[in-house]
């Protein structure tokens, strides 16, 4: 699904985070990356989903390129979590956020509301639907922000620290939805600090420290 | 030895507001070229980056472009360069108060380039130490400081758009006129929120507790402050008179 060949990354011009990195991301699995702050995990999520660039090497999303594809392409393929769910809620109401993405791309308005509607009920916003996002708890909007994302239908879900603000109940409900999609073959890379989450649902623990992938471990869930 | 980069931010203000007025009055090409000239070789010495400076130009070689082109359009004089049809696309006078506008632009960025090397807290302290209440002088600070941050939002929110799928080259522009409006709500809400945290920080540590504020560090003018000012002085009057005497 995901592939990083040879890839390396900087911020600044003289100080590489990565270097010649190789990683191989399956479709069907949940992987997890691990590791101390600042060690490189958002910028690894985000040089998979085509956000950031690479100075050098490729990184392949599903055979494509993504220095030569639209970032809208690869989010028809991916969807992508952010740390800060405010800065990807964008519309005036609950409901509006999951459906505007939607009714930009003229998917027809009966089908947009059986989407929603579907979306709304799986993670219990339905009795938010009409409050503007703004009003909203940071659990709340971090669980609006992976219902937008995924009223998408992307085959795959790269999530940024998606527990975070997440109560007990709802990392439960957090939790079978990701079995759900895992029944469905839908593969995930989840960067999270969560050990139980980790424990839960891992079946591939990517370290990463330094900017180094220090260790690359399967396991049994 | 001394240093550039360590003169007074009341100086360096000083000479912003110098190149700047100059690149208002004057009018010829030439001598705009010349104050360009010396504008980067400032902001050289004082040590700011003029490959940002230059960055920032190559994004806006379209808006200068168009600058060009409107400026002749609406510029009825001189010889036509490039006509289509009846209407006048470029036309020698045009082409150089066109050529004037870009300059000056270009000076103004530059100039600002100049700010970049002071610290923030410094410029309030030196604003204040120039009888600019201290309440404006912070708004102006924390302005100066929170727009690359806002530039870094919203280059974050025109992403996580896109990862929704929407392809903005591909939807027609009346929807795209609409899709802007919703990269403003991120914006506008993490404008408003940070606004709010701020206001309650300042609070806690005592904003505007006590109606005279006293300050740990003071800024004070030393002999290299004073030569670049009357330096800057010299030249300002000099390029102005030189100015007024080719017009």
């Amino acid at each position: 699904m995901i592939s990083l060949q040879d890839v390396s990354f900087r911020y600044q011009r003289d100080k590489w985070l990565f270097k010649h990195l190789n990683l191989e991301i399956k479709q069907n699995l949940i992987t997890f990356i691990v590791g101390p702050n600042g060690g490189g995990k958002t910028t690894l999520g985000k040089l998979m989903a085509g956000i950031l660039k690479p100075q050098a090497g490729t990184v392949l999303v599903d055979g494509l390129n993504t220095k030569d594809v639209a970032l809208a392409e690869i989010g028809a393929r991916i969807g992508y979590l952010f740390q800060e769910p405010e800065r990807q809620i964008f519309a005036a109401s609950v409901r509006d956020e999951i459906a505007f993405a939607l009714e930009l791309r003229g998917i027809s308005q009966e089908e947009i509301n059986t989407k929603v509607d579907a979306v709304l009920k799986q993670f219990q916003l339905e009795q938010l639907a009409n409050l503007s996002p703004i009003k909203l708890s940071r659990g709340e909007k971090q669980r609006l922000a992976i219902a937008a994302i995924m009223v998408n239908q992307p085959r795959f879900f790269i999530l940024d620290e998606p527990t975070t603000g997440l109560d007990r109940e709802r990392k439960g409900i957090l939790s079978s939805v990701i079995e759900k999609l895992k029944d469905e073959g839908i593969g995930m890379v989840i960067i999270s600090h969560d050990q139980y989450f980790v424990q839960r649902h891992a079946q591939q623990i990517i370290t990463v420290a330094g900017g180094e992938i220090v260790d690359v471990a399967s396991c049994s869930t | 030895m001394w240093q550039a980069a360590a003169l007074d931010p009341r100086t360096k203000l000083f000479l912003v507001l110098i190149f700047s007025s100059l690149a208002v009055f004057i009018k010829n090409v030439y001598i705009l070229l010349l104050l360009l000239f010396i504008t980067l070789l400032t902001v050289k010495v004082i040590g700011g980056d003029i490959t940002s400076i230059f960055r920032k130009l190559q994004r806006l070689i379209t808006v200068f472009v168009a600058i060009i082109v409107i400026q002749s359009i609406f510029t009825a004089e001189g010889q036509v360069i490039l006509q289509l049809v009846k209407i006048k696309l470029l036309t020698d006078v045009g082409l150089l108060r066109g050529v004037q506008t870009v300059l000056r632009f270009f000076i103004v960025i530059a100039a600002a380039a100049i700010m970049t090397t002071a610290n923030p807290r410094d410029i309030i302290q030196g604003l204040i130490q120039w009888k600019i209440p201290y309440e404006l002088a912070f708004m102006v600070t924390i302005a100066i400081r929170f727009l690359p941050l806002l530039q870094e939002e919203a280059k974050d929110t025109l992403t996580a758009l896109q990862l929704r799928g929407v392809n903005l080259k591909k939807i027609p522009l009346f929807k795209r006129l609409k899709t802007y409006s919703y990269l403003l709500m991120p914006l506008l809400v993490s404008v408003l929120m940070k606004s709010r945290d701020l206001s309650v920080a300042m609070e806690m540590r005592a904003f505007r507790a006590f109606p005279h504020r006293t300050s740990l560090r003071e800024l004070h003018f030393c002999q290299a402050d004073y030569l670049v000012m009357a330096v800057g002085m010299v030249l300002f009057l000099l390029l102005l008179m030189i100015s007024v005497k080719i017009n």
